[in-house]
């Protein structure tokens, strides 16, 4: 056989073959959204956000307050815990661990869950105050016992619903688009 | 703008109006080469990189094929996204990722600033003036805005220590007190040498301790003021009297030496500038005279600028005050003979008889509203003379507070002597560094060596620290409470941070010391204060409670309290014995001018990188202190820039760097203090210690006659940004003189606007665009110290300054126009045009820099590459390239300074001025979510912020009532480079000059 025929006959296919593996299987083990999603690492208290936020119906800025105000939702401090579990589930032995740190100024250690790469600087006020509401990114936390991530959180998802936010935003919301470029979020 | 297609032949080289450099000036090739390309030649040169490692390729190979599978592994498991740490116990006032905005005060010398610091998660990262303060109006000294990076200074001192030791405090004060208490017992008295003290509540603390400790013997000394103004002012008013410029009504200002403009005093800067913004020709401008040796700040914006040796200018001010009597009939005040003094200009004086009778005119029809300033470095009979002008004149142009004594050199040196002759039990040096400030240093550790108890209070371990037994490191002021006095208003000064190490308060300090003496006094500085306060402050019979009372004032940073002190009396005595010592004083040969440093006072700053790294405004020298000499003084001597000499002086010699500087008197050669500092990493090594050249028991102890200079042969380096960044074109400062500018507002031919290749960007919601008002504008680069504390700008050190890799996004361009030895001046602030079409956007290859729909040019940090495409089709060379990794090594607590809502930019990485956009948009979310529009003015970037003299103005183009949108249609308005298309977002206003003798002077 001609070396140019081996070439294109065997010799490239089975390399080009070889390169789209190569790529792919790169691509699958570093795409962000592998790991992001589904995330739910367990936490040093078993909180479950569908016991508080879904049974027991609590907003979700009751502890979050930071969301209408900050750039940051924030996690609430563990007085806002004990604003209840001072008299509520005492018995309870997470309840315990929460009073024993309380209680000795220890702050608990959370696992974060959602989380945007240092350069992103996203603030929760306007969309709160906007009206989106919190499950629009974070999904339906009511349902979680434990917190879950469930969007990739990529500059796709961000721009997908600045471009079209009318599934997100209230019926009579005046805004149309959320802006697109560069130092709203990147500075 | 390094390759352009050559369609014209080369024009003839015609040298610039407006000239930066002595190069320029005359055009040579190299200055046309630096106008052309946008990076000096050494800022691309990659020889200084990291060397190469020595890395074999199968050991390279091996890493890779490890890191390989390292990668696989970690890639297999979900990555831990760190941890969140909610507060246990939320502050009340403190919400994650919101700022908290705290009233403070702090003291620099006997100036009193009274600020606004702002907080994050409870730690201060930034510093602006407190808007209540009605004469700062939210304005400050920039050295109080660089002085947070003291705060995290990694060199601090840490806890107490004996003896090279660390102790604890409860020993250090029983150690202390058992010292002072045998003092006490022997008779013998101790020595505190502290700095000016301007709060009544150390004053009240320190009366105490003499109460407790009658042999205390109590100094307060600062270096940086000279004792010309401390002896001239007791000689006139018999005690301490401060004179503070109020410049609101000034007509005419006549400043003999006096750098009143320098960025330390804003209230100064402020009203001067406010009477320099005109919007019509025809409106009153003050007129600022100037007449120096050194080219000062103040000097490069006077109206008229004489240069004249600082040794003839006290007998200029009695003959001035001669002619003003005898001439203009002013009369003298009681007691003032000068019946010695000759009219006319004083012999050996370079000054036409014409333009001292225009000066002599000036200050008498202007009358009260003329004003004389006297620089602090100018002898004592030059100080009386000033006073006597403005006794004469009426002058309302200042305000004379008095205030605490300081010591004088003659009565430093006295207690010197005590401490070498053992007079002295124990001595406490209280942030006062005088191993390194006094002059004769050797003298000052020799006596301190024979003082039995050496403590020493402070932040870092300074040169005095080294000979010290106790160590009591300090709080850094924002970590402290104390209160002062400023006028009327009584401030306060409180902690923004609680104490990051094992320090205490020197108040504190005292405190435990009285404590330990038997006095019964509160446990802290701070019930100290307060009780001190609703003794005296808190009114009586006010129907607040004195704690809600005590809050509001801490809320406002400030309570009025009161009158003011009336101002003491003018003393004619010893006038007549002054001018005749003034003109007694006649010098030749060379003479030597020193002067605080811009960026370190007199040392104290010498370690504050944001400091060293602006460059001075005059000379743009940074890190260093070169010496300063004419044009005509360097050809005689045939020096050029970075020409080392050894510089003799009564048996002091040093060796230096010179900088030929333009408007600098002949004869005249002007170093500043503060720097050659030799402890701590950043200040050591830097510039040469000029206090041995200060004579003690001198009536004007920095100023000298008599000194040699001989060249070495050698070349220095010069870390000097005054040839860095040439614009090329034409027409990049406008200048008018009145009378032009009446001419220029009547003819209102705008240049036609460029046409463009582009569609014209569409601007929806806003505009952002900037006035800067290059006839308010000093040029004191507050602008600039501000910008680097908001946007993390990185310090790189006079090796890279000297390549040209400086990383400020907003410096000052300083041009000269006309002859080499008496310039006109102007500054002109230059940072991002924020350009419509910009050029540096059409050649990003990855589209890191674009335009946003509110005409900005924004900078995509993560998307650059860093080909620097961009800053090298930029016509305005304001793209800052990070060369080298100048942020990595940061670690606490230096990085607690960072802005965190700025990204920290990384090796490789272009940067440049964002109009402050994380404010822009904090200001837009704020207004949205309060469901209201913008207002006008809401959004001030930090260079605005921080101008004192509000030459620059920011505000949203589209909206046609802002502020900004007026100035644009100023009849003073241009662009910068516009022939080139670019439609920058900043429009300038052309600088004005009022010269006494109107037209002629500035032919265009």
């Amino acid at each position: 056989m001609h070396p140019f025929d081996r070439a294109t006959r065997f010799v490239l296919p089975v390399g080009a073959l070889a390169v789209l593996l190569t790529v792919l299987t790169v691509g699958w083990f570093v795409q962000p959204d592998r790991f992001a999603k589904g995330y739910a690492p367990q936490q040093p208290i078993p909180f479950s956000h569908q016991l508080h936020a879904g049974v027991m119906k609590m907003q979700c800025l009751y502890c979050h307050s930071g969301a209408t105000r900050s750039r940051s939702a924030g996690v609430p401090s563990a007085e806002v815990c004990m604003g209840c579990h001072r008299v509520t589930r005492t018995d309870s032995p997470a309840i315990q661990k929460l009073t024993r740190l309380y209680n000795a100024g220890q702050p608990i250690l959370w696992k974060r869950v959602h989380t945007l790469p240092d350069h992103v600087y996203f603030d929760h006020r306007p969309h709160v105050n906007a009206g989106i509401a919190c499950q629009t990114c974070h999904g339906q936390v009511q349902d979680m016992p434990v917190l879950t991530r469930v969007m990739g959180m990529r500059m796709g998802n961000c721009l997908g619903c600045h471009r079209d936010p009318h599934a997100a935003l209230p019926k009579n919301s005046p805004i149309t688009r959320g802006p697109e470029y560069c130092s709203a979020c990147h500075r | 703008m390094k390759t352009r297609i050559p369609d014209t032949p080369e024009p003839p080289v015609v040298p610039p109006q407006h000239w930066r450099t002595l190069d320029e000036r005359v055009e040579t090739p190299a200055a046309r080469r630096a106008a052309q390309d946008e990076f000096l030649p050494g800022a691309v040169d990659i020889s200084d990189l990291p060397a190469p490692s020595e890395l074999s390729r199968r050991g390279f190979l091996g890493i890779l094929g490890g890191a390989a599978a390292l990668a696989a592994t970690v890639a297999c498991d979900r990555k831990a996204q760190g941890t969140i740490v909610p507060y246990t116990r939320r502050p009340l006032e403190v919400i994650p990722g919101v700022a908290n905005y705290y009233a403070s005060a702090t003291q620099e010398g006997r100036r009193v600033y009274s600020l606004l610091v702002k907080t994050r998660e409870g730690r201060p990262i930034h510093i602006t003036g407190n808007d209540e303060h009605p004469g700062f109006k939210g304005k400050t000294g920039l050295r109080v805005v660089a002085d947070i990076l003291r705060l995290y200074d990694p060199e601090r001192l840490r806890g107490p220590k004996a003896d090279g030791r660390s102790i604890a405090w409860p020993e250090a004060d029983r150690r202390l007190v058992a010292a002072l208490a045998d003092a006490k017992a022997a008779g013998k008295p101790v020595l505190l040498l502290t700095g000016a003290v301007a709060s009544p509540s150390r004053r009240a603390l320190l009366a105490d301790l003499k109460a407790a400790l009658p042999t205390l013997e109590h100094l307060a000394w600062e270096p940086a003021i000279g004792d010309g103004a401390l002896d001239g002012t007791r000689a006139v008013f018999g005690t301490d009297v401060m004179a503070v410029p109020r410049l609101e009504q000034a007509k005419v200002i006549l400043a003999l030496a006096s750098d009143f403009l320098s960025g330390e005093d804003p209230e100064a800067m402020a009203a001067f500038a406010a009477q320099r913004r005109l919007s019509q020709p025809g409106q009153p401008m003050n007129r600022l005279w100037v007449l120096e040796g050194a080219l000062s700040l103040t000097g490069s914006n006077a109206d008229e600028r004489i240069p004249l040796r600082p040794t003839q200018l006290a007998a200029v001010a009695f003959a001035l005050a001669k002619d003003l009597h005898t001439r203009h009939g002013l009369a003298l005040p009681a007691g003032v003979d000068l019946s010695a003094v000759p009219g006319g200009v004083p012999p050996g004086v370079d000054l036409p008889t014409e333009t001292w009778n225009r000066l002599l005119a000036d200050l008498a029809s202007a009358g009260q509203g003329a004003v004389v300033l006297c620089g602090s470095s100018l002898s004592a009979e030059a100080h009386q003379g000033t006073h006597l002008l403005n006794a004469m004149l009426g002058s309302r142009g200042q305000e004379l507070r008095s205030a605490d004594p300081l010591a004088t050199l003659t009565e430093l040196t006295t207690a010197i002597q005590g401490m070498a002759a053992g007079r002295y039990a124990a001595a406490i040096l209280w942030e006062v560094n005088p191993a390194y400030a006094f002059p004769a240093a050797q003298a000052w550790q020799e006596a301190l060596a024979k003082v039995p108890c050496r403590a020493w209070i402070g932040l870092a371990e300074d040169e005095t620290a080294a000979q010290c037994s106790f160590l009591l490191p300090e709080h850094h002021w924002l970590e402290a409470w104390n209160d002062y006095e400023d006028g009327a208003l009584a401030v306060l000064q409180q902690p923004t941070i609680g104490a990051l190490y094992d320090t205490r308060q020197g108040e504190d300090t005292l405190l435990a010391l009285l404590r330990g003496l038997g006095a019964t006094v509160p446990g802290d500085y701070h019930t100290y204060l307060k009780a001190r306060w609703q003794r005296t402050v808190y009114p009586s019979g006010s129907l607040v409670p004195f704690e809600r009372y005590f809050e509001v004032a801490l809320h406002d940073g400030l309570v009025k309290d009161g009158q003011a002190p009336a101002a003491p009396a003018f003393k004619g005595t010893g006038i007549a014995d002054a001018a005749r010592q003034a003109f007694a004083a006649q010098a030749d040969g060379m003479e030597l001018f020193l002067h605080p440093g811009f960026a370190t006072l007199d040392g104290r700053h010498a370690g504050n990188g944001w400091l060293q790294e602006t460059p001075d405004p005059v000379t743009k020298m940074t890190w260093d202190n070169p010496l300063l000499l004419s044009v005509a003084d360097a050809q005689r001597l045939h020096l050029h820039d970075g020409d080392e000499v050894e510089l003799a002086l009564a048996g002091t010699t040093l060796r230096l760097p010179v900088v030929l500087q333009p408007g600098q008197a002949a004869g005249v050669v002007s170093l500043a203090l503060g720097y050659g500092r030799t402890t701590g990493e950043v200040a050591t090594g830097k510039g040469v210690n000029a206090f041995p050249l200060v004579a003690a028991g001198s009536p004007a102890p920095f100023l000298r006659t008599g000194l040699q200079l001989r060249a070495t042969g050698n070349t220095r380096t010069l870390s000097r940004t005054q040839a860095h960044h040439r614009l090329d074109g034409q027409d990049i400062v406008r200048t008018f003189s009145l009378a032009e500018y009446a001419q220029e507002a009547t003819a209102q031919e705008k240049a036609a606007e460029p046409t463009s290749l582009y569609p014209d960007q569409r601007f929806p919601n806003h505009k952002w665009g900037m006035v800067i008002d290059l006839s308010a504008c000093v040029g004191c680069a507050g602008c600039s110290v501000s910008c680097q504390s908001e946007n993390n700008i990185a310090v790189v050190g006079p090796e890279q300054v000297a390549k040209g890799r400086e990383m400020h996004w907003i410096r000052l361009d300083t041009y000269y126009e006309g002859p080499v030895d008496n310039p006109t001046v102007v500054h002109q602030p230059m940072l991002c045009q924020q350009c419509d079409d910009a050029p540096c956007e059409n050649v990003c290859p990855v589209n890191a820099t674009n335009h946003s729909p509110e005409g900005l040019n924004q900078m995509v940090y993560n998307r650059c590459v860093g080909t620097r495409y961009c800053a090298n089709n930029c016509p305005y060379k304001v793209r800052r390239f990070n060369f080298l990794e100048y942020t990595a090594d940061k670690t606490e607590p230096e990085s607690l300074v960072y802005n965190p809502e700025v990204t920290v930019r990384p090796r490789g990485v272009m940067e440049k001025c964002t109009f402050c956009v994380q404010r822009i948009e904090d200001g837009k979310i704020r207004a949205m979510g309060e469901g209201r529009p913008l207002r006008d003015g809401e959004i001030t970037p930090a260079c605005v912020a921080a101008c004192p003299a509000e030459a620059i103005v920011f505000g949203d183009l589209k909206d046609p009532d802002s502020r900004v949108s007026q100035l644009v249609k100023s009849n003073r308005g241009y662009k910068v480079l516009e022939e080139l298309g670019t439609r920058p977002a900043i429009t300038y206003l052309a600088d004005l000059k009022n010269p006494a003798l109107e037209g002629g002077r500035h032919a265009k």
